[in-house]
Formats: C-alpha cells, structure tokens, sequence
C-alpha cells in the first residue's frame, strides 16, 4: 500500500507526493507523456534521442549532470513506444536541487549544436550495440512490424533505421520540445523521506511559473484485427534457430492485460512452469523458453519464443508449442497453477515497494493511466481473475488467425 | 504567479551540510552447533531474504564448471522432491530462490513474505541439505548451457569479458581461468556429489538474514541449520597467491562475427587486496576515472566523442587477489581512436592534479551513493557481506566515508602514478581486424 498526496498547478503540472521516513533519499520521477507512438513515421526514433538531449543542457544551467552529482544524486531516463521517464534519487536534504534542474529543463533546453552531433552518434553506437551487433539483435526491429501493419507500435522505440536518427536536425529537436515537454503534459512524483508541504511550496518556486503548453491531442491509427496468420523467416548466423509467436491481446489498462500477464507467468516462469516442464525438461525441444506481455497503453502483443536445441527443427518446435496452445484453448489451466501465479505477483508488489524509486515510478505510470490510486488496486485485480476468464482469453486471442510467427533460422555452416 | 521577485534560476540552491551518515550494522548471532548468523532487522516491509553462504566458489573446484554446476543443481531434486515440486512449493507462496557462484563462495537465498517463512525454510533446508542431483536433469542442465555459451562467444564483450582475467591472472590459475566448450562434457554426477559433500557444509557456512528478523526468525533458523554438528572446514585458504600475468601487454581477438559493426575494448592490470591501505583511494581515483555517468571516461569517450554509448572502469575485490578493469564496445572504425583516448585519460590523472571543483563532485556524489548503497534491509545485509567476505569490520566504511571528506589531489595522483603507468596496463580489443 502507498499513501500519496496529490495536486495539480495552474499550469497543469500534476504532482504526487509519497512520504517515506525509513530512508534519507528522496527520489523525483518526471513522466512526459510522449512515446515513440507519438513520431513522424519518416522520423523515427525521435522521443529516445530527445531523450539523450534532455542532458545537454537546458536553457539556465549548462549541465544537467555535474550539479546532481555535487549534490550527491543520480539520474537516468528511458523511453518506450509510450511514455518519456526521467528519474533521480539524491539525498533529501539536497531536494531542492532537483528541482532546480528539472524545471529549467522543462522551461526550455540550451538546444547546443555540439550535444546534438555527439548524442546521435551516442544513440548510433546504442543502435548497433542492441540491435545489430548482437546474436539475435535484430529480431526486436522485425517483431514490431511483424506484429502492427498500421499502428505506430510497428516500429521500435529505437527507431526504423540508423538513417532516421543520422539525419535528425536542430529544427526537429526544437519543434519537438514546444510540441511534447511542457508542465501539462507531464506527470511529477517525489517520494522518499520529504513532507507534502516542502514539496508544495518547491513546485509553487520552480514549476509553477512555466507557461502552459498546448500538446496535441493523441489520435493514433487503429491496428484493424488481425484475420489471417503471418510467417516470417529469417536465416542469420547464429547458434541455435529461435521461433517468436505473437498474437495480439488487450491493452495496459484492459483486464485482458492482467489475464495475460498470469497465463505467461503460468507458461514459462519457473521450473514449475507448463512449457519448461514439457518442452524443455520432458521433450526436450529448446534450450530456453519464455513468454510475456509487452505492457502497453495501446493493444500490445503476447509473445512466446524458444531457442531450440541442436538436431530440433523449427517446424518440429512450431507444432510442439501450437499444441500447448491448444490445450488452453479446451481446458481451464488448474486452479493451483492461477493461485500460484497470483501469489508470485503478490510477493513481487511487496518486493517492489521496498524501492522509493519503484514506488515513484508506479504513481507516475498510474496517474497517467487515470489515477495514481490504481497502483495500490494492481493485486486486487490480478486476484479477480478467474480460471474461466484464462480460458475465454485465450479462445479470444490464442487461435492461429491472430498469430504472427517468426523462423529465426540458424544458417547451417 | 509569483512575479513580483525574479527567480534566481541560473545558481544552484544551496547544498545541505554534511550530515552523519548513518549505517545500521548487522549483528552476529551463534546457532547452537556454532554456525553464524549476522542479520539486520529493518524496512518497512513484510519481507525476508535468507542467505546461506558457503565457502565453495569456483576457486575450490578440481574438474572445471563443477563449482557452478552444483550450486545450480541443488533446485533441481532432492531425495524427496522432484525439481518441478520444489519450484512449485516456493512458487504457491510467491516466494523465490537464487542460487548465486562466485570466484570465492556459492550461495542459495531466500525471498519470501514474512508470512510465508514457515513454508520456504524447510524447503531451502532440503535442497541445501539433500540434493539428488538427478541424471537426466544434470544433462539438461549441461546441455542448454553449452548453448548459451555458444550464444555468448558471439558477443564480442563476453569474449573480452571472459579473456580478460585469464591474462590477468592465468588460465590455469584459479580466478583466470576461461571456460571452454568441451569441458561441459567432463562434468558429472559423482564430481557434483564429492563437491556437496566436501564443501556445503555447516563448518563451511555462514548465514546473512535480513528484513524483518526478530529473534523467533533466528530460532527457526536455528531449527533448521542449527542441530546438524559442524564437523571439520574443509575450507583451504589460498597461500601466497601469486597471478600468472601473460607476457604480452597487448593482445587482439578477432571477432567472432564476420559481420561486426562493434569492437569490445577491456584495459586493466591486477591490483592489491580490498584490506590494502590504498583499496580506498584508489576506488575514488577510479571514480574519477569511470566509475561513474560523468567520469572522464564517459565525458570524453561517450559525451565528446560519441565513440559509444557507454564505457567505465572498476576496481574488483576478490578474497586473494584484485584487479582494475576499463570496459567499453564502440564502433569498429574509432576502436584505435578510443583506446588512444583511454591511454590519454590515465596520463593525465597522472600527470595533473584532479581540480578542486571536480574532486569536490566526485566526493559529493560517492557520498551520496554510499547513502543509496546503505538504503533498505537487503542493501544493508549486501554491505555487511562485502566487509564479512574480506574479514573486515564496519571500520572499513568509516575509514570510506572519512576519506571522502579527507583525501587530496596530490594523494590521488601518487595512486594514479603507482597504479595507472601505461606500462602497467594490459590491453584487449575483441574486433575486426585493422
């Protein structure tokens, strides 16, 4: 359970405040409502490089890094198909600082030519050591695109190609900036051992003199229901051949997420698991096998895939994890399989809330979703979900018509 | 709108003065059969980690991976359960294990809600204590990870990762030695078997709890590690380490890939025991160096450069031996480039004294990340292992904080001029070839 506090500035800013006395570190997490969702098509990968841009300096203060690090605190950022995060801990005596860094920045950035040049080649180098430099890198920039034939969900947060960030330009990142970061799109959590009214009054003296901005109103491309089943096939030079299988499923805020989220935890986590019983440790198929949701705002996708072992072909391992498929399709999982995966969810939201850092990442995430008070519901709703609401999801969504698969093939030397 | 007064938003706000930092030290508690058991009572949360430690890293082991390999198998049966009921009994509780092999000790942990203790602590008895390590099992085991090995020789950081210490310290030393594919064929059941019953053993064990732990915790804990009789430690110490460094300074791995667009770079030199009167500024010079988001390493390489997205260094504390060691992948066309660039950096902390405005951040932000690093039950029982394992005391962290208000440019240069000479540093590039 999370107390909070929240209010909203005249400027649209919302703000979340969470008091934890048991450590003397405060943690700021600022969520910027932005996505790779959110780009130009031709400009792919725009919201991660902003990103790196954000640390090249804002419009008073020439550095983000150097004051946090004199002021004890670390930071870092990520960016996904959804949202933009940034995030701090420092000592809380030292709160103050944060907030001075963080709203200069959202005042407005230095925009330095030399931070632009440096931070593509940065974001460059991050491309090809993710993705290209890596045994089987590239699937994650083919999944995508596989999976979404309209929605902007078809390319990775990375971006499409190298191209799109090579060619990025100073007019971009500046319109960019007017369009996404400003205080009414964005969401403000400081938690750790600070009180309500040392951060009211620290939002009044930084944020609340930054004029509102006017963000555009989201209305992405809906992915039209998938009909027919999709194959792809890649040969690469790798060790062993994978199979990826992806079939479409509700989004973050569906219960269809939290049902999905148990069917995968009941598939593949542990050595208790379905598939790891009988694929790995019973007809020994593969080497490895997962499965997993990607948590989106948008309808997301559920993934399954294994990494096969020597002598098994892909085909072999297609068949073998359809039929696991279909077994869901006709029968309810057992009861003792939903309440251990229900139980695991508990025990890892209890791990999580040791962190003031998880914790101000979840009230931001919620907020954004609709209340930050959701974030105290999560295990309520995992804890609804029902045997038969696994079977009815998964007639729904696991049939072969709403499913991409995947033949990464290993080249045969 | 607060017009009236312009708000100074070019000088930062006015930092706190130093405050004590306060550490919650862990306290030691003796089991009946004389096992010992250092714990911290603290957090707000309902939670419990167990970590039982033995002395049977892979150091220990005579037959390569064997080490690893039991360490890994003990989930995998026992004499009364299979591998799928174990994870199934922890599962239904929500509470999770993980079994964890250094160069210098194994572990098995425990996460469990407080709630649940009574369900996970005979079960981590069990599999500590009975272990079956099943056949059929064991090849699987073996199997799948020379597959992920073969997975990871791909990676050219692995690659580098893997060789580095091996021309640090030796490939036939222990902490040097480099895995190699066929030895997973060499491992088997009677090697796992000896090497459970020589060193997972209550004379060879300490527990390190943490979380909410109160004294009925450590009598249950008692009840179920506590009866057995300690016997002998079967724990050989390691005289008089001596590491066996390769001959050439500079060394080349052409990539595993043909079509490699990165080159993995690792740079270091063995260093001196964490007990060593200079381990504690020379963490602080390597700082500095690349121990932290805005190091010279990562200002010039990274930020100026845009050779790569990251690149650090770190100093590595063994029980016998330490080393130094910088880390970077950057594009397969500047690789020369950076490594000239690493060279740079390490004459300049030796040839110029670090500025008074940059030592005061570094001083700043390690004190702020030895508060993060002191933060909750788990962090604190992390600190305590790390002093324990190198038989040192809280003094260690006293004498860290202190030097952190204390140390000077000049020192900082000595330690760059003892330590970092270009001459001492060895240097691997796993690539293309030029």
């Amino acid at each position: 359970m999370i107390d909070f506090e929240r209010f909203t500035l005249a400027n649209g800013l919302k703000v979340i405040v969470h008091r934890d006395t048991s450590t003397p570190m405060a943690c700021v997490n600022i969520l910027y409502d932005v996505g790779a969702r959110d780009e130009d098509p031709e400009r792919t990968g725009f919201a991660h490089l902003f990103e790196h841009l954000m640390f090249g300096g804002s419009v008073n203060i020439p550095e983000y890094d150097t004051p946090l690090q004199i002021a004890g605190g670390e930071n870092n950022a990520f960016t996904s198909n959804d949202i933009t995060n940034y995030y701090l801990t420092l000592p809380a005596v030292n709160l103050e600082v944060a907030f001075w860094l963080e709203s200069d920045r959202m005042l407005s950035l230095a925009f330095s030519e030399k931070s632009l040049e440096v931070q593509r080649n940065v974001v460059i180098e991050e491309f090809k050591q993710s993705y290209l430099n890596q045994p089987y890198g590239d699937i994650w920039l083919e999944i995508p695109k596989l999976a979404y034939k309209v929605h902007p969900y078809l390319w990775p947060t990375i971006g499409k190609n190298i191209d799109h960030i090579k060619y990025a330009v100073m007019d971009d990142v500046k319109a960019f900036f007017k369009k996404f970061y400003c205080p009414n799109n964005a969401i403000l959590c400081v938690t750790g051992n600070v009180t309500v009214e040392e951060v009211k009054a620290l939002c009044e003296k930084w944020f609340a003199p930054i004029p509102m901005g006017n963000p555009p109103k989201r209305n992405l491309p809906i992915e039209p229901p998938q009909t027919e089943t999709r194959k792809l096939e890649l040969e690469r030079d790798v060790p062993a051949s994978a199979i990826y299988k992806l079939y479409h499923m509700g989004k973050r805020a569906d219960k269809s997420f939290y049902i999905m989220e148990l069917l995968a935890d009941i598939l593949t986590d542990g050595n208790a698991s379905r598939l790891y019983v009988e694929l790995v440790k019973t007809q020994k198929l593969f080497s490895e096998i997962n499965a997993f949701t990607y948590e989106s705002l948008d309808p997301g996708i559920f993934i399954v895939t294994g990494k096969l072992l020597d002598g098994v072909t892909l085909e072999q391992a297609d068949a073998a994890i359809q039929k696991e498929m279909t077994k869901l399709l006709t029968a309810e999982v057992e009861k003792d399989e939903l309440e251990k995966a229900k139980n695991k969810v508990e025990a890892q939201h209890v791990f999580a809330e040791i962190s003031i850092l998880n914790k101000a990442m979840n009230l931001s995430f919620f907020e954004l979703l609709g209340d930050a008070a959701d974030a105290n519901k999560e295990v309520e709703k995992f804890f609804g979900v029902s045997e038969k609401d696994i079977l009815d999801e998964s007639i729904a969504e696991l049939k072969e018509s709403n499913c991409s698969t995947l033949y990464y093939r290993a080249k045969t030397k | 709108m607060p017009t009236e007064i312009m708000l100074d938003r070019i000088t930062m706000p006015g930092l706190a003065l130093e405050s004590k930092i306060n550490i919650i030290q862990a306290t030691s508690h003796s089991l009946p059969n004389g096992v010992p058991v250092y714990y911290v009572n603290a957090g707000t949360q309902d939670v419990i980690k167990i970590e039982v430690i033995f002395r049977a890293g892979s150091r220990e082991q005579d037959v390569p991976l064997v080490a690893g390999s039991t360490n890994s198998m003990l989930e995998e049966g026992t004499k009364k359960h299979t591998a799928e009921e174990i994870a199934s009994l922890l599962d239904y509780y929500g509470s999770f294990l993980e079994t964890s092999v250094q160069q210098d000790y194994a572990s098995v942990t425990i996460y469990t809600l407080g709630k649940h203790i009574d369900k996970a602590l005979p079960i981590l008895e069990e599999l500590i204590k009975e272990p079956s390590f099943p056949q059929n099992e064991l090849e699987i085991y073996l199997h799948n990870n020379k597959q992920r090995f073969l997975v990871d020789e791909q990676k050219e950081r692995v690659v580098a990762a893997k060789n580095f210490p091996s021309l640090l310290f030796g490939d036939t030393q222990p902490y040097g030695h480099k895995t190699r594919l066929e030895e997973y064929d060499g491992v088997k059941k009677e090697h796992l078997e000896a090497f459970h019953k020589k060193y997972y053993t209550p004379g060879n064990c300490a527990i390190i709890a943490s979380g909410r732990v109160d004294e009925k915790l450590l009598n249950k804990i008692g009840d179920y590690f506590g009866k057995d009789t300690v016997g002998v430690q079967n724990f050989e110490p390691l005289r008089n380490y001596v590491p066996h460094s390769a001959k050439e300074k500079v060394n080349f791995i052409p990539s595993p890939k043909k079509d490699s667009v990165q080159s993995a770079i690792r740079m270091g030199r063995v260093m001196f025991l964490k007990t060593h009167a200079d381990a504690i500024p020379f963490q602080i010079l390597n700082t500095i160096l690349g121990g932290y988001f805005g190091s010279r390493l990562m200002s010039n390489i990274r930020e100026d450069k845009g050779y790569t997205y990251g690149i650090s260094s770190s100093v590595i504390f063994l029980q016998h031996a330490g080393y130094f060691n910088i880390g970077s992948e950057v594009g397969s066309a500047v690789c020369e480039a950076a490594v000239i660039e690493i060279y740079k950096e390490l004459e300049r902390l030796c040839n110029e004294p670090v500025p008074a405005d940059e030592l005061q951040l570094v001083k700043n932000y390690l004190r702020g990340n030895f508060m993060r690093s002191m933060d909750g039950p788990f962090a604190l029982a992390d600190r305590f292992k790390h002093i324990w394992l190198h038989n040192m005391d809280y003094s260690y962290y006293e004498k860290y904080v202190n030097a952190l208000s204390t140390i000077t440019a000049k020192e900082l240069m000595e330690m760059a001029n003892k330590y970092l000479q270009k001459e001492s540093i060895y240097e691997l590039v796993v690539g293309k070839k030029k």
